[in-house]
């Protein structure tokens, strides 16, 4: 799948462009308004992700401007420092997918691009197995051998997150962002992710032995495959 | 005391300072008009008896009886000769007095008297002519009374008049002032429309609110460019940081040493973030940034945050009870209105003990909605509860990540909307937040 990171910061690009190549995707960037333009004309990207604050305009002309297009179905996920509520709205509102603000983590990047490929092209295969388990992402369910696991809404968030960054470590920070939403004051290093985690673990050990499921001292949770 | 009421004052003061000076005045003239018109008259008089001394009836009258008598019917004149001590070398002036005398037993009248002393056949005689004055009094009392009318009325109109009139002279001074000062919340939204007079004064002071609110729109405007540029130019290079070091831990061959530095670091680096949102939000709350067109359903917002936080509330095992029993709906910003109460329902679960209770209660009074959220935590003393909302305030809490802007954002939120927020707390005993939605205010 390939990508347009629209971003003046040279700095952002090239790291959002690191991971997302090391993810398996092609990346191209384009710094300014008008060369974004002109990449949109000529290819067709699974994904655009648009700054709002370009060098020369607003990054919503280029939405527009794209929405314009016939035949286009570029998922566009506006990334801003602006985050205002207005910006969100408005963005939403105009056709983009998802909304970023920065400073924003890349696992979370990735896990709503991957929200979005399967929004956009009605897997058909949306099931993910993980040693035994079918994680079903369309009717938030875990099954092992048809019997379904009986998880909250928070433990199957949790799980998923963890499974979509597979064999990375992922911080409870970014847990906790990506399960509560980037609450003000909502603190990361209390431990009340870890109450899920435990929940989880508990659940998921009554069907299968969980040794992949590794909490990393400290930091916080790995799912190894 | 109103400029219109001072004025009317003012005017009416004067007016009957003028009216009372050319009544006394006129009043002072006409006395001394008369009194010299009687006088002459009196003078005339006084010769003409001289002359007639020798006349046989006073003659007559003074040799037999030493006195002579001489009234006229209705008592309007008289004339008095008395004897009096013998002196010979009498003056020959002439003294005016005021005097009331009866001349026929009945009835006094006030006369204005000639005195002279004269002498005739080796005797001292003392001639008094007099002439009544109530003609002249009653003249004096009919301007007095005629005075005072005018007074009293030119008073009552006088008043009315000046207060119609600077009722009217100031109107558009009053309606500078509300339309120009009271009802401007925001510079933003300043209506530069000139109020219609013809006062210059007021035009004046007009112009000069109107460029002084440009000029604190204008700063207002940088400001919000300000905040925009801070987000964008902090928050931009914490996201670059933050990827970078996403980026390096997905290298394999990092240390565990390192691998723990580069979240501890990642950590820090979400501290910042928060730090500057939460600051980022206060300022936009209160540059008045936020739209506040949504009628806002109080139970649903506590509903959805209970839902959110049950597993934080779960975790401590506290009792959440909900007692609302109103269903009350402000007009607001409703992700504010949860910001709010998430900030202060998340503050009564971080402070509450282990198996303690939160409690959520609502009334209405005299049309005044309150909604009380009550703990059985840490409490607050005196002192800190004045503190509470200051920015960067912070107590001992188990959470080591407490960056003490939750009560800065509630104060600026409540302001925003008009809630008055009321603490009351006792420390080691709980705490109650009342906020009440008093639309008045």
């Amino acid at each position: 799948m390939n990508v347009l990171i629209v971003e003046d910061e040279k700095g952002l690009a090239l790291e959002v462009d690191e991971f997302l190549s090391h993810e398996g995707f092609t990346v191209e960037h384009a710094r300014t308004k008008k060369s974004a333009e002109e990449k949109i004309f000529v290819n067709n990207y699974d994904f655009i992700l648009l700054d709002l604050g370009l060098p020369d305009g607003d990054g919503f002309g280029l939405l527009k401007m794209l929405k314009g297009l016939e035949k286009r179905e570029d998922a566009v996920i506006i990334l801003t420092a602006r985050g205002a509520v207005d910006d969100r709205v408005m963005g939403l509102e105009q056709g983009a997918d998802d909304y970023l603000a920065k400073p924003f983590s890349l696992s979370e990047l990735l896990a709503r691009m991957h929200a979005i490929t399967r929004r956009k092209h009605r897997l058909e295969s949306n099931d993910i197995n993980i040693k035994g388990l079918r994680v079903n992402i369309q009717n938030r369910t875990v099954m092992y051998n048809d019997e379904r696991i009986n998880l909250t809404k928070k433990e199957f968030e949790i799980f998923n997150y963890l499974v979509l960054n597979k064999n990375r470590v992922i911080s409870r920070t970014n847990l906790t962002e990506h399960v509560w939403g980037d609450v003000l004051e909502i603190n990361s290093d209390s431990n009340f992710v870890d109450v899920h985690v435990k929940n989880l673990r508990k659940k998921l050990s009554q069907y299968i032995p969980i040794d992949w499921f590794e909490t990393v001292r400290s930091i916080g949770y790995r799912i190894n495959i | 005391m109103k400029l219109q009421v001072k004025l009317a004052l003012y005017n009416t003061l004067t007016k009957v300072a003028i009216i009372l000076f050319t009544g006394l005045l006129i009043l002072l003239s006409i006395e001394k008009i008369s009194y010299n018109h009687i006088e002459v008259r009196l003078e005339d008089k006084k010769e003409e008896t001289l002359r007639s001394l020798e006349s046989s009836e006073i003659n007559h009258s003074l040799s037999t009886q030493q006195v002579y008598t001489d009234n006229n019917i209705l008592n309007e004149e008289f004339i008095n000769i008395t004897p009096a001590k013998y002196d010979p070398n009498i003056s020959k002036g002439v003294k005016f007095t005021t005097e009331t005398r009866n001349l026929n037993k009945k009835d006094f009248q006030t006369y204005r008297i000639l005195s002279h002393k004269f002498n005739f056949k080796g005797h001292t005689y003392l001639l008094q002519i007099g002439e009544t004055i109530e003609s002249v009094e009653e003249l004096k009392s009919i301007i007095k009374k005629f005075t005072l009318l005018v007074l009293f009325i030119a008073l009552v109109l006088t008043l009315i008049s000046d207060l119609v009139f600077t009722k009217f002279l100031l109107a558009p001074f009053y309606k500078i002032i509300d339309r120009k000062l009271i009802k401007v919340n925001d510079p933003m939204n300043f209506d530069y429309e000139k109020i219609k007079t013809t006062t210059q004064d007021f035009e004046l002071l007009d112009d000069s609110i109107s460029s002084l609110m440009k000029k604190i729109s204008n700063l207002f405007i940088l400001e919000k460019q300000f905040i925009a540029n801070v987000s964008h130019e902090l928050l931009t290079p914490i996201s670059i940081i933050s990827s970078r070091l996403e980026n390096i831990l997905l290298h394999e061959d990092l240390s565990e040493g390192s691998e723990n530095k580069m979240h501890a670091s990642l950590k820090t680096l979400n501290r910042l973030k928060s730090i500057i949102n939460s600051l980022l939000l206060i300022s936009k709350v209160e540059n008045n940034q936020f739209d506040k067109g949504d009628m806002v359903m109080i139970a649903g917002v506590i509903k959805e945050i209970h839902e959110e936080l049950e597993d934080r509330i779960e975790e401590k095992h506290l009792t959440f009870t909900n007692h609302l029993k109103y269903i009350f709906s402000i007009q607001g910003n409703r992700p504010l209105m949860h910001t709010l109460l998430f900030n202060i329902i998340n503050n009564s679960i971080k402070y509450n003990n282990p198996k303690g209770s939160i409690t959520i209660s609502d009334d209405l009074i005299d049309d005044i909605y309150a909604i009380t959220i009550t703990d059985t935590g840490a409490g607050m003393e005196q002192k800190q509860i004045d503190n509470a909302f200051n920015r960067f305030e912070k107590f001992d809490t188990d959470e080591k990540e407490s960056y003490g802007l939750g009560l800065a954002i509630v104060k600026s939120i409540t302001a925003f909307h008009n809630i008055k927020v009321k603490i009351s707390s006792v420390k080691n005993k709980g705490t109650a937040v009342k906020l009440i939605f008093d639309h008045a205010a």
